[in-house]
């Protein structure tokens, strides 16, 4: 197992060099092959790796530079506990579905879009894989630039450019703020392995070091689209191929709330660990806040993948709401949140990717009814919005009952309450895209700036949807069922989130190769109330559809969905497109969190 | 004291950085302004790494024992250019692009998604 490590990294990095190399001659069945055999083996070898860490992390020095005793670390390290590498390999599972997907679009091979996908699945692998500071800052760059470029990727139309450019512009601020950070850590331990950092510091929490955190969380919190840094998120989202959409929206924006908990848990725990409370009512705002923005603008948008964008930071916010709790539990229900909704979220978007392909138009008001003889994909979206509703059986609810009940032990009453607004807000806008599209009911879409914006189908062929782009969206959708079905997987995940939160344990394992004993596993408690909960969620979800459609007949009780359906003038002016802005806000966001740390810590 | 001096000039460099990314009204210039917010990281991690009376980081000519400045940050360094070079090439493809398509270099004009 231990040989396996480095593959799901190199293996990519490899084979997307040399399709860079020949995929001009070779052809593009070739390079579509070869990719999704690539892809194929990186889920099989992240899947061993997954098997291998389930009960023992293992670190792996490369090149052998393994910690001396007593000494500093020179090596750098892979060190790969279970969530890590469940992470990784919903990473490689992602890229295999849209390189399934894109059988069938971009004709040409000109636009490097197999090597790009790799590349981008390598650095989310070792993102997830790395126990090294500064080893983590270049798989993120590596990251960022292959998701700019895959971004972008449709460089005949302008409005690419533009999401494109406002994702990198953003990114990359963010990217320089966690080299700030990095490099004020570097000057006070003179480390930039995660453990040996996180000894070093020990429990002296000073303005240094609450600034670094604050740089590597800022940057961090950017990615993760969390509400002032979100901004690019609906840009990108909207302009992006839909294969990419699924990473972007499935595991990249993920990948940022799994940092800031790295960061958190395995270098700044014990410096910061009497302000836990303080620390903790700052995520739980900038999560509520997410919540919120990202509801409002998801049901106010009619551009379809703008639409699922908005969710996306929409649900990101009770995933950070859930990280933020800053106990094992509130991580073990982030980790299942994360997975599931992000294969859910996934196959959403190749269902958009199918209406795309079919229909050749991407605005509600465009599509109204056209999707009627589609009912496959129509079955699919329906169940998409059923999972995001988090309703049983979709892995949804897993996460749900475990935030949910932990933020109730840690006196955070609204957050249960939270679930409810942005599984219903969410879901109902899917649900209100269902009826309307692919069911016809109702009267046409209002429209908005965003659904105007064409965009040229990615494809030329129009009869029917391929099994091709079909089978991928399914599977998605049934693999965000499964999650629920496999035996004790709470227990688990908690079980490997105590491992993850425990400092010392890490510092030990990865600088004695000490290893330490497995906690304790504690018993699941009934998901009863958290069905329940959902229930609502869902019927809730269902009849804000239902009432936006059929508004008209139902009257004035339904009245408030118009005015939720156009949405805040006053938010929607925010969402302004322009890059400065955006970076505006960051900054500004970085100077409120800076200044309410300084205080709430001080 | 001097040091202290340097931590101070990065944070500067970053501030005006910012500035310029968010007042810019030239693509172009835009990028360029990320590369000066950039250059703070360079300061900083020179910073981190000076020594006073240290020298370069060769052990060729100088015997073993000798102040050296700290040789990892311009291993940092290095990638952190290459990051900043790769960006700004991709970001300056960009510009081209929308110049040739929009036949406009001003984030103001370019703004196609809104709300």
């Amino acid at each position: 197992m231990t040989t396996l490590i480095p593959l799901p990294v190199a293996i990519p990095l490899i084979v997307a060099a040399f399709l860079a190399l020949v995929g001009h001659w070779a052809g593009r069945r070739f390079c579509d092959t070869l990719s999704i055999a690539t892809a194929g083996a990186t889920v099989w070898a992240s899947a061993t790796i997954l098997h291998g860490v389930w009960l023992q992390p293992v670190t792996y020095w490369f090149g052998n530079w393994w910690p001396r005793p007593n000494d500093v670390v020179l090596g750098i390290c892979f060190r790969i506990d279970a969530i890590g590498a469940v992470i990784a390999l919903l990473v490689s599972v992602l890229t295999t579905a849209g390189l399934v997907f894109s059988w069938r679009i971009f004709e040409e091979t000109e636009n490097h879009f197999q090597p790009l996908m790799l590349i981008f699945m390598a650095a989310m692998c070792g993102f997830s894989y790395t126990g090294d500071l500064f080893n983590l800052f270049v798989f993120f760059e590596l990251m960022s630039v292959a998701a700019f470029a895959l971004c972008g990727l449709k460089t005949l139309e302008p409005a690419p450019l533009q999401g494109a450019y406002n994702f990198a512009i953003v990114n990359t601020v963010g990217g320089f703020m966690i080299v700030l950070g990095i490099g004020l850590l570097y000057a006070r331990t003179g480390a930039l392995n995660f453990a040996q950092i996180g000894r070093s510091l020990g429990t002296h929490g000073d303005a240094l070091v609450i600034l670094s955190f604050l740089l590597i969380s800022v940057g961090f919190m950017g990615k993760a689209a969390i509400v002032p840094f979100h901004f690019w998120l609906a840009d990108a989202h909207a302009v992006a191929p839909s294969p990419v959409c699924v990473l972007f929206s499935g595991v990249m924006v993920e990948l940022g709330v799994y940092a800031v908990a790295r960061m958190y848990w395995s270098m700044f725990h014990s410096a910061l660990a009497m302000h836990t409370d303080a620390l903790r009512n700052v995520f739980m705002v900038l999560g509520g806040i997410t919540c919120l923005v990202g509801g409002f603008m998801c049901f106010a948008n009619h551009h379809l993948k703008r639409l699922l964008a908005f969710s996306t930071i929409s649900h990101e916010g009770l995933m950070l709401a859930g990280m933020g709790l800053l106990t094992a539990k509130g991580l073990a229900g982030f980790v299942l949140y994360a997975l599931s909704h992000g294969v859910i979220k996934g196959g959403l978007f190749l269902c958009a990717g199918i209406v795309l392909h079919r229909l050749e138009r991407i605005g509600e008001d465009h599509l109204h009814g056209r999707g009627r003889h589609m009912w496959p994909t129509a079955l699919l979206f329906v169940l998409g919005a059923w999972g995001l509703a988090g309703c049983w059986p979709f892995g949804t609810l897993l996460g749900e009952s475990m935030i949910s009940e932990d933020a109730v032990a840690q006196h955070q009453h609204w957050v249960p309450y939270m679930f409810i607004f942005v599984e219903a807000i969410t879901a109902g806008a899917v649900m209100r895209v269902f009826f309307r599209v692919f069911l016809g009911w109702g009267e046409r879409a209002p429209t908005d700036e965003a659904s105007k914006v064409e965009e040229k189908p990615e494809t030329e062929e129009h009869e029917h949807t391929p099994v091709m782009m079909l089978l991928p969206a399914a599977a998605l959708i049934l693999l965000g069922i499964s999650i629920t079905a496999v035996p004790g997987v709470r227990s688990a995940a908690e079980v490997n989130a105590e491992r993850f939160v425990d400092q010392s344990g890490y510092a030990q394992d990865v600088l004695n190769n000490a290893q330490t004993a497995t906690p304790e596993p504690k018993p699941e408690e009934p998901l009863r109330s958290s069905i329940v909960r959902t229930g609502i969620a869902g019927v809730l979800a269902l009849g804000l559809a239902l009432g936006t459609v059929f508004r008209r007949r139902v009257g004035r009780v339904m009245e408030f969905t118009r005015s939720l359906e156009l949405g805040n003038s006053l938010l929607r002016r925010l969402h302004s497109g322009h890059p400065g802005d955006y970076v505006a806000w960051l900054s500004a966001g970085t100077a409120l969190v800076g200044g309410s740390l300084m205080w709430l810590l001080r | 004291m001097m040091l202290h001096l340097s931590y101070f000039i990065a944070g500067w460099i970053f501030l005006w950085g910012l500035y310029g990314i968010v007042t810019s009204k030239n693509l172009v210039h835009q990028v360029v302004c990320l590369a000066v917010l950039q250059t703070s990281t360079y300061v900083l991690l020179l910073t981190v790494g000076y020594k006073v009376g240290g020298t370069a980081p060769v052990f060729a000519d100088i015997p073993v024992g000798t102040p050296v400045v700290d040789p990892l940050v311009q291993a940092l360094m290095l990638t952190d250019i290459v990051v900043e070079a790769t960006v700004a090439a991709l970001l300056l493809s960009m510009v081209v692009k929308s110049n040739e398509l929009a036949n406009t270099v001003d984030p103001e004009e370019l703004r196609i998604l809104t709300g």
